[in-house]
């Protein structure tokens, strides 16, 4: 079915930063019709490559072969003409602009007077996203549409450019089960049309599913390339790291008896309806769902950021009553936010100001700070949690995402919290940080500590929790020992009841 | 004491000895002791004054009310002594009062109100001046009180007081802003509010604090400003908020918030007084002198701005290694 000559071959492509060798002689052959999985942890070249790949810059060596004819990707709007489309991790949509406007965008149809042919827009758009069966009309406000919906506007453009390559960089991170579902059914459509696609993930398990070859890197040279590794997790998952990195998921039973936080009826004005749970000392409580069943907002309602309009929480037997964030976190409560660059990181700090921020009060006396102690302890986590030592010197803009995540994880353990809620723990950061966060999990209950976990990864939450309550519309339907239940039963029970559009609640 | 005299002081240190190596090479006059000490007494308005605006910059505000207030306090410190015939030891401190006050008024409007900063204190950069004009039916206010004078004028063994003043306030605010809660708590605010808000910061009540701090150091370059004329005026402070802001702009403070150094302002601050003190020697125009300042806020937000690219550059041609990091594609266990 793959016919001989690949449509694009990048051959023995080099690239350097000051200091770094970022690309050192990778070679990548993309098949017509043919799904190629680029993988590798963070840092090790991807980036890089795709920068190569969509013509944002230039290699320092190495040649690129279009149908076996040798080509220069001068910039990104030559990939374009080459029929190349970069779907990037940050959408490059406008949301004040309808979806029309937003596919043809920087393209726009003209009649013969040089005013933008609205008839036509509307058709093309309307065409094209019946051939992808997206149910969108193109006068849709883009920015009212789901994550999802966006995300496969984003991919709509590519169509109505009739790219022959199209380069997905995690196109998933911010989708929903359902919504990856979606996506990739369309995926699977474009290669029939034969599409070449190059597909970018953390999702080991959904990479499992659509890819039928990969490429994996590591420091910048090609360790597995296409046709020399299985595609089966474990297998990839060796490969990228370099050695057998043991158990994915090393979960502990630390759960005890005593039940230190117990919820009962929560509601708030953000869509938490009935909420109620018990959560015990040392358990790890998963919350699942698909995106925007509530989840956050359970865990602001928590934590104080959004006011209570019913219900009590009881904190080891007795009613605590939290106006703002400090009540939730002086009563010992912690929140890891589901966007650490959003609401997680001061990215004017290094790793000491990050550690430190929600314990000033404890670090200071009449109100001048303890500089030394601050910095003691900050050391001493670094070492701990296998922080990059860079952050003691460095803002932590420098970081990578596993340290950054670390770093805002560390800030609880300074505060010694209690009870962490961990939002999306692990998302975005690659397989070796994610292990470590989960070793982390394991201990912080081994120490006493409670968590509520988070997790749009099915796999990570069935592994990690004691017990998973399923969220659906702002409640929770139901609670279950996180081993009675399977991948596909969490798939189907947070998914049973119909939604279409499950960001009307939320929005 | 390495985080107070850190890296971010380099530039505009050097910034300011350039400057002045230049004006002291061109111009004959400069280094009399008489002119550098009339310096000190130029610089210290509006390096006072530009504490409260970089500390506002600090908390990602902007205070463009300052001149006004400036103005208005003067207006009010003259009425109460000329007219009122309050005391100058009373009055001093209810101004002081007064202009922290005025600053929680604005504050408040600001984090509370949810209105940005920059139009509170537009409107209060409009309305404080026209505060200003409802006393003595607009007009100025002279021949206060002979003890006022001193406050500016006066010598401590041979030193103009306001160096004393500067001494005193810059090492006050270089102390909080490194050392207490309160500092870091203005930087946390200006770096992410958001994430600021998630570690229990009280977020409207530091904004809110900045905006006190700024009033009450504009309540005191109110008093050197009337101190030194021994008067009041509705026209006094013109672009004095702009001249603060510059100094902290100068200074490598960024407008985004939650960088920069709070003595690097008074770096800024005689920077842009040496530079003006230059072209007065040298006889230019004021029209000379406004067009320089633009220059140089705009070259020093430059600077900035293209740090990396300047830093590659000086690698590249004194074969250091560039200090701009390419995390992506660095490996970090």
């Amino acid at each position: 079915m793959t016919p001989a000559t690949p449509l694009w071959e990048f051959v023995d492509i080099t690239k350097a930063y000051p200091g770094v060798l970022a690309n050192d002689k990778v070679c990548i052959r993309l098949m017509p019709g043919s799904i190629h999985g680029l993988l590798g942890e963070n840092g090790c070249g991807k980036s890089t490559m795709i920068k190569t790949l969509s013509g944002v810059q230039q290699p320092d060596s190495g040649q690129i072969l279009h149908n076996g004819k040798p080509v220069t990707i001068s910039d990104p709007q030559a990939a374009r003409e080459l029929g190349i489309a970069t779907v990037f991790q940050e959408f490059s949509i406008v949301p004040t602009l309808s979806v029309g406007e937003n596919i043809f965008l920087g393209n726009m149809p003209r009649s013969r007077f040089g005013v933008i042919d609205w008839t036509k827009v509307h058709n093309e758009a309307a065409r094209v996203l019946a051939e992808m069966d997206v149910d969108v009309s193109p006068e849709t406000i883009t920015g009212s549409l789901s994550v999802g919906e966006q995300q496969l506007v984003e991919i709509a453009k590519a169509v109505a450019m009739d790219a022959r390559m199209i380069i997905l960089d995690e196109p998933t991170a911010a989708l929903g089960e359902d919504e990856i579902e979606r996506l990739h059914q369309l995926l699977r459509k474009m290669r029939e049309r034969g599409t070449a696609i190059l597909y970018v993930s953390h999702r080991l398990d959904e990479v499992e599913r659509i890819v039928d070859e990969v490429t994996i890197l590591r420091n910048g040279c090609v360790v597995r390339a296409s046709g020399e590794t299985k595609i089966n997790v474990s297998e990839i998952v060796s490969a990228m790291v370099g050695e057998d990195i043991g158990e994915h998921y090393p979960k502990e039973q630390n759960a005890a008896k005593d039940i230190v936080l117990e919820a009962a009826g929560l509601a708030t004005n953000s869509g938490v309806k009935d909420v109620s749970f018990s959560l015990h000392r040392g358990e790890v409580l998963g919350l699942g769902g698909v995106l925007g069943s509530g989840r956050t907002e359970i865990a602001r309602a928590l934590f104080g950021t959004d006011e209570l309009t019913a219900g009590q929480i009881s904190l080891n037997g007795k009613p605590v009553r939290f106006r703002r964030e400090i009540d939730a976190i002086r009563a010992g409560l912690a929140l890891v936010p589901e966007n650490r660059k959003f609401d997680g990181l001061f990215f004017n700090f290094r790793a000491s100001g990050n550690v430190t921020a929600a314990s000033l009060g404890g670090l200071s006396r009449f109100g001048v700070l303890n500089l030394k102690a601050e910095e003691q302890a900050t050391h001493d986590l670094i070492r701990d949690l296998e922080i990059s030592t860079q952050a003691e010197e460095k803002t932590v803009n420098f970081l990578s995402g596993g340290n950054q995540q670390k770093i805002v994880i560390a800030r609880w353990l300074f505060s010694a919290s209690d009870i962490l809620i961990l939002d999306e723990p692990t998302q975005g950061i690659d397989i070796g940080a994610k292990i470590a966060v989960y070793k982390l999990i394991n201990r912080l209950t081994r120490a006493g500590k409670s968590i509520i976990l988070i997790s749009s990864d099915h796999d990570e939450l069935l592994a990690m929790s004691d017990r998973i309550a399923v969220v659906q519309h702002g409640t929770i339907a139901r609670t279950v020992d996180a081993h009675d239940l399977t991948h596909d039963d969490l798939v189907r029970a947070s998914a049973d009841t119909p939604q279409s559009k499950p960001k009307e609640a939320f929005a | 004491m390495k985080r107070i005299f850190d890296t971010q002081l380099i530039g505009p240190f050097a910034a300011m000895v350039i400057v002045a190596l230049i004006v002291a090479l061109t111009t004959e006059r400069f280094l009399n002791p008489g002119n550098l000490s009339n310096l000190s007494l130029q610089v210290s308005i509006v390096a006072l004054i530009a504490i409260g605006s970089t500390i506002v910059i600090f908390a990602a505000g902007i205070d463009l009310s300052s001149g006004s207030m400036v103005a208005l306090l003067t207006m009010i410190l003259a009425q109460m002594l000329k007219f009122v015939g309050i005391p100058l030891v009373l009055a001093l401190p209810l101004i002081l009062l007064m202009g922290g006050l005025l600053g929680l008024f604005i504050g408040l409007i600001t984090a509370y109100g949810r209105i940005p900063s920059f139009i509170t204190t537009l409107a209060a950069l409009i309305a404080f001046r026209g505060l200003a004009l409802t006393f003595n039916n607009g007009s100025p206010i002279f021949s206060l009180d002979p003890a006022l004078e001193p406050i500016f004028y006066g010598k401590l063994f041979g030193v103009p007081m306001p160096f004393f003043y500067l001494v005193f306030f810059y090492v006050l605010a270089a102390f909080t802003m490194n050392f207490t809660k309160l500092g870091r708590e203005i930087y946390a605010v200006g770096g992410n509010p958001a994430a600021a808000v998630l570690t229990g910061i009280n977020v409207r009540k530091v904004q809110t604090t900045t905006f006190v701090i700024a009033g009450f150091m504009t309540a005191v370059g109110a008093i050197l400003m009337s101190a030194r004329l021994n008067s009041g005026s509705p026209n006094y402070g013109q672009t004095l908020e702009l001249q603060a802001i510059a100094a902290a702009v100068v200074g490598g403070a960024s407008l985004a918030g939650g960088r920069g150094n709070i003595l690097a302002t008074l770096m800024g601050a005689m920077t842009i007084v040496i530079v003006q003190n230059g072209l007065n020697l040298n006889a230019a125009p004021s029209s000379v002198q406004n067009i320089v300042l633009g220059l140089i806020i705009l070259l020093a937000v430059g600077i900035d701005m293209w740090r990396a690219e300047i830093s590659g550059l000086m690698g590249r041609m004194f074969g250091r290694p560039s200090s701009q990091q390419s995390s992506n594609v660095k490996k970090e266990a």
